[in-house]
């Protein structure tokens, strides 16, 4: 395995997957046990890919380049660098954890399990594709999973959010693909001469066309491109199906949605809007910090004025994507010193790792308390401190870590992208800094009403939290802990590769 | 010019139309066995009929794999090219699937009034015709195959002839059908006598020699775009189209669905590519094409034909009239490949054609697997029928998403080809609003989806697992897989398609 | 007065408007059928007069076909419309809606 690494972490799931189909449905145990072992191969695989990655290069690793459909110029190109790497540890993690939480899933098992896994695979391609027509299969390929996924084990207005998901998504991804194909249509392979969507010469503005090469034409694929991206972010206006589908979404498949899905689309822009097209990057600097401060601004206010537990999680999510927005922003703005732009891109990726962990802890904690009461409504809750001391304990640290308690990750995370953007854009910055404030004010007031306060009756035998949750919840917990106290072994591996992007951008 | 240029066919001629000799041949030896059978044992009809399909397709395949130059048959009226082996494959797959599909369908067998074997003989018949319509290179074959086409539709739109909604929709046919006809049937009296020429290259080579009136020509073409526009059910010819699905048996509209669309299709490639466009000298093709502003002409109703198919489709609860409106939103994307003309959106169409057939015959036969056990096509009463047949329930997400053109399905790989082919020539609006099309198809596409699988099925319902038929089964798979696999590995399709179309422009 | 070409079209022209005008006012399904018959006479005398006109037989060899093709049209559509008739005893297109939405 060592040779195709990406491609036995890419497809190893979808292999389970068609395993998994061939059980007859009756036998839960086996499906959810081969479930649990297809998602956990690839996690060994990420740890091996973590130790074998070399940290001092910004060139691809682990490159795997086959011819794939020759007539259209289509290969089959794989490979990681600093960008992709924390990214791909996250899914595998993520991905593994969520089939354990998904245990006691009773309803279509044998379903659930093989679209999860199917979406576990266009997960990891969409991190490690380096031909842009295979970014965009594997960028396609995760919408249907995750309409089932959210339509039919999801809640009350399942349908909707489902439907909602599906065509927010596929109206941006059919944006992408008209700027995909005007690239392929307009960028040559230096070798042959021809077409191509190997993304590496998508990057070396020599190889583009004349016509690829007009400001205006630039920006406007930079827009169809960047909706598309904003779409998955979410970038507010583009939020709207985000609390629809967290709501209804089951909990693994939230955790999966904000963990790893919110990611894809500013992975997406630093992958490819970014290096394709420098100058309207720098362009669009001013608008993407704006952008930012807005998500973290709105998000936060709406956050306050949620009821429902996992909504309030949801807008906070949409918050906290902003930050990233608001580091990636800084970054592009011309003439700031190299150790602020570093700062704000190496916070902003950081932080798409820690939203994803941290994220992933509350969710997961609300589906504990889901599973119990059948309800999420803050107000309904009351004194579960005394109740379920050893939950609490938990999900108070998740909610720390996500107001930005020192200490724990995400904390380093947004200073960073502070301390990046300040010198680029004072007064966005400051601005944003509220959103700090607002952040505590929503969880510690949340905090307060479910788990201080009068003890609530009606919960006298909820019992605490089990082994099985403690096992999805420990290890997250860890690593934002350590990441909290010493963030290098994730910022080490980009480092490089993100001074590299520096360079392109903004050099 | 010989007075008679009509040659008898010689033996040696026959040996390149053998698919098509083995068909009428079936289809007089499936009509001999009903004949003998009384009426009554549709099963020997169903059998010659299968049979003939496989042979004539193995000689297809032959044909494809032995390759070779292009064959003039019966003097110039039929050309036998890779163009012609690509649909003689299509058609085949379509008859084929139909007949077998059938077979197990009770809207065909169930029926007590009707002669069943018809049904399998006319099939076979309109194969034969659709292969002819691929291949005729002359105005008079042109016509004759339409017409051959038309008049066999006419008959399997109504062949459910107790019935009201089948009959009505059979003279709808028919009546529009004929007057379509006539249109273009007056527009090409007008290209004879502009060019004196029957021959498709005859006409070429008159419109350059001669001092061709714009306007005239404009004329012309429009009136035979109106008689092809029919057969392919573009607006504003397309008012027949979601009644003749709706009103005849649902095998039939499956394959009118595909069948006569792709022939009329084959037809517009070779008549207007050849006429307009096509030649040994593209530098005098432009002047043709620019005196009437084709690519201006086809932008507008390829437009109009997708957005007009997708906005009504989404106010349909019958399935079948659904899937109707979205054929005509298919055949909108479909004439993107003809707006320039040029050799990649021709092929574009081909590719387009081959995934479309396979996908649109799976969604139909879906709905006539179902139709078999709930006696309806309406759309409340799909509720929660995904999980009492779980596999036919997945084969239909593949279908539809392929028809939304979501990857890794064909329905994406052939948007993709076409868009690109589009955008090659810079004609971006065309492209966006094909792309913001295809999501609006996904909004009622997967209302079917959505029905299968997400609605829960009101109380009392019956739950009880469907037994679909193992032939069923079978026709599905071999279409699903093709449907699937298609979507990441359609390296080979596009170089048949394109090896087609290059046989045209350089095999005359 | 010698007899033209133009003569010869104009005429053509005539009869086909004639059919089609024919056939969008009258709601009457057999007259629609003799209106399309109609039409495909105009055509039939277009061809004729150019086969002359140009000196080839083309033209008379589709005018042949079209006959049979015209012909067989006709058959199916009134088998067609006698099947109808019988259950609804009328001919009046405007009275077929059972397909409409």
């Amino acid at each position: 395995m060592g040779e195709h690494i990406l491609s036995w972490m890419t497809f190893f799931p979808v292999i389970g997957a068609a395993v998994i189909a061939f059980i007859p449905s009756e036998r839960k145990e086996i499906i959810k046990t081969v479930a649990a072992a297809a998602a956990a191969i690839p996690l060994v695989l990420a740890v091996q890919l973590y130790i074998g990655f070399d940290r001092g290069t910004s060139a691809f690793q682990f490159v795997e380049h086959y011819t794939w459909i020759k007539s259209f110029h289509i290969e089959y190109f794989m490979g990681v660098d600093g960008l992709s790497v924390p990214m791909m540890l996250l899914t595998a993690l993520l991905s593994f954890i969520c089939i354990i939480a998904s245990w006691r899933i009773d309803k279509a098992v044998k379903g659930y399990f093989a679209l999860f896994l199917i979406l576990e695979t266009g997960m990891f391609g969409v991190f490690s594709a380096l031909d842009f027509f295979l970014f965009y299969v594997f960028w396609e390929v995760m919408l249907l999973p995750m309409y089932f996924l959210i339509g039919i084990w999801g809640g009350p207005r399942r349908e909707y959010a489902a439907i909602k998901f599906f065509l927010y998504t596929l109206a941006g991804s059919v944006l992408m693909l008209l700027a995909m194909i005007a690239f392929y249509l307009n960028v040559s392979d230096p070798v042959t001469g021809g077409h191509t969507f190997n993304m590496l010469h998508m990057f070396n503005q020599a190889n583009h066309s004349e016509w690829l090469q007009l400001t205006n034409v630039r920006h406007l694929i930079w827009l169809g491109l960047f909706i598309g991206f904003a779409i998955k972010v979410p970038i507010v206006p583009f939020h709207t199906w985000l609390p629809d589908a967290h709501v209804e979404a089951p909990t693994a498949v939230s955790v999966i949605l904000a963990g790893v899905l919110l990611k894809m689309g500013t992975y997406g822009i630093l992958r490819i809007s970014y290096p394709m097209l420098p100058d309207a990057a720098q362009w669009f600097a001013y608008p993407m910090v704006i952008l930012g401060a807005i998500n973290i601004l709105y998000g936060a206010f709406c956050a306050m004025a949620q009821t429902d537990m996992k909504k309030l999680v949801a807008y906070s999510s949409v918050s906290h994507m902003g930050y990233v927005l608001l580091g990636m922003g800084a970054m592009c703005k011309v003439g700031v010193d190299l150790q602020s732009a570093q700062a704000a891109i190496n916070g902003a990726v950081f932080q798409m790792f820690n939203h994803g962990t941290i994220t992933a802890m509350m969710f997961l904690g609300v589906g504990v308390i889901y599973d119990r009461a059948h309800h999420r409504e803050i107000n309904g809750f009351g004194g579960l401190g005394m109740q379920m001391p050893v939950y609490t304990s938990f999900f108070s640290f998740a909610l720390f870590a996500a107001l930005g308690l020192p200490g724990l990750s995400g904390f380093i995370s947004e200073a960073m992208i502070f301390m990046g953007t300040f010198p680029a854009y004072r007064t966005v910055a400051m601005v944003s800094a509220l959103g700090i404030v607002i952040g505590a004010a929503y969880v510690l007031w949340m905090l307060q009403r479910v788990f201080l306060g009068p003890k609530n009756d009606k919960y006298d035998s909820l019992p605490d939290i089990n082994a099985r949750e403690m096992f999805t919840l420990v290890p997250i917990g860890i690593i934002v802990l350590l990441l909290g106290v010493y963030p290098m072994p994730v910022l080490n591996l980009m480092k490089v590769s993100l001074t590299n992007l520096i360079k392109v951008v903004a050099g | 010019m010989e007075l008679l240029n009509l040659n008898i066919p010689s033996w040696s001629d026959l040996a390149y139309w053998r698919p098509e000799a083995i068909l009428c041949g079936t289809f007089l030896a499936a009509l001999l066995g009903d004949l003998i059978g009384r009426g009554r044992r549709p099963a020997i009809s169903f059998v010659i009929s299968v049979f003939g399909l496989i042979t004539a397709g193995a000689y297809s395949v032959a044909a494809v794999l032995h390759g070779g130059a292009a064959h003039t048959i019966m003097g110039d009226l039929i050309i036998v090219d890779g163009m012609a082996a690509f649909f003689r494959l299509l058609f085949i797959l379509a008859g084929l699937a139909t007949v077998l599909f059938s077979w197990t369908a009770e809207e065909i067998m169930g029926r007590k009034r009707e002669n069943k074997a018809e049904f399998f003989y006319l099939t076979v018949l309109m194969t034969a015709a659709m292969m002819v319509m691929a291949e005729a290179r002359d105005l008079l074959m042109l016509f004759l195959s339409m017409e051959a086409v038309g008049l066999v539709s006419y008959v399997m739109a109504g062949y459910m002839r107790t019935s009201l909604r089948s009959t009505e929709a059979s003279l709808k046919y028919v009546i529009f059908g004929a007057v379509s006809s006539g249109i273009m049937l007056y527009g090409l009296s007008l290209l004879y006598g502009m060019t004196g020429a029957m021959t498709f290259d005859g006409i070429r080579a008159g419109l350059l020699a001669g001092e061709v009136n714009g306007l005239s020509l404009l004329i012309t073409v429009i009136l035979i775009l109106a008689g092809m526009s029919y057969k392919i059910a573009a607006v504003p010819f397309h008012f027949w189209c979601p009644d003749v699905y709706e009103g005849a048996p649902t095998p039939v509209a499956a394959i009118f669905s595909v069948g006569p669309k792709a022939a009329g299709f084959a037809l517009m490639i070779r008549f207007f590519y050849t006429t307009l466009a096509a030649g040994a000298d593209p530098s005098a093709s432009a002047p043709l094409i620019e005196l009437i502003n084709w690519p201006l002409l086809m932008a507008v109703i390829a437009a109009v034909t997708m957005t007009y198919g997708n906005l009504v489709a989404l106010r349909q609860l019958n399935v079948k009239r659904m899937l109707a409106y979205s054929s005509i939103s298919h055949v909108g994307y479909l004439l993107m490949g003809f707006v320039l003309l040029t050799d990649a959106g021709l092929a574009a169409i081909l590719f387009y054609l081959a995934v479309y057939t396979l996908m649109n015959l799976g969604a139909f036969f879906v709905v006539v697997a179902l139709n078999n056990h709930i006696k309806s096509e309406e759309l409340d009463d799909y509720a929660g029928i995904g999980f009492r047949a779980p596999w036919l329930g997945t084969m239909m997400v593949i279908f539809l998403a392929s028809l939304t053109g979501v990857p890794p399905f064909a329905g994406f790989a052939g948007k993709f080809y076409v868009f690109t082919a589009v955008m090659d020539r810079q004609w971006f609006w065309l492209a966006i609003l094909a792309a913001l099309n295809s999501v609006v198809g996904l909004y009622y596409y997967f209302r079917v989806v959505k029905a299968m699988f997400l609605t829960r099925p009101a109380e009392g319902a019956d739950t009880t697992p469907l037994k679909i038929h193992w032939l069923q089964y079978t026709v599905l798979a071999v279409l699903a897989v093709p449907t699937l696999v298609l979507g990441f590995w359609f390296g080979p399709l596009k170089v048949l398609a394109d090896q087609a179309i290059g046989l045209l422009s350089t095999g005359m | 007065m010698e007899i033209t070409l133009s003569h010869y079209l104009l005429l053509a022209g005539a009869v086909f408007t004639t059919g089609m005008v024919g056939f969008v006012i009258r709601r009457n399904a057999i007259v629609m059928l003799m209106c399309v018959e109609l039409m495909l006479s105009s055509t039939n005398i277009v061809f004729a007069a150019f086969s002359r006109f140009h000196g080839n037989a083309d033209g008379h060899v589709f005018v042949l076909m079209n006959f049979a093709v015209a012909a067989a049209e006709a058959a199916i559509g009134l088998a067609i419309l006698v099947e109808i008739f019988r259950r609804r005893r009328t001919v009046n297109v405007d009275d077929f809606k059972t397909l409409m939405e």
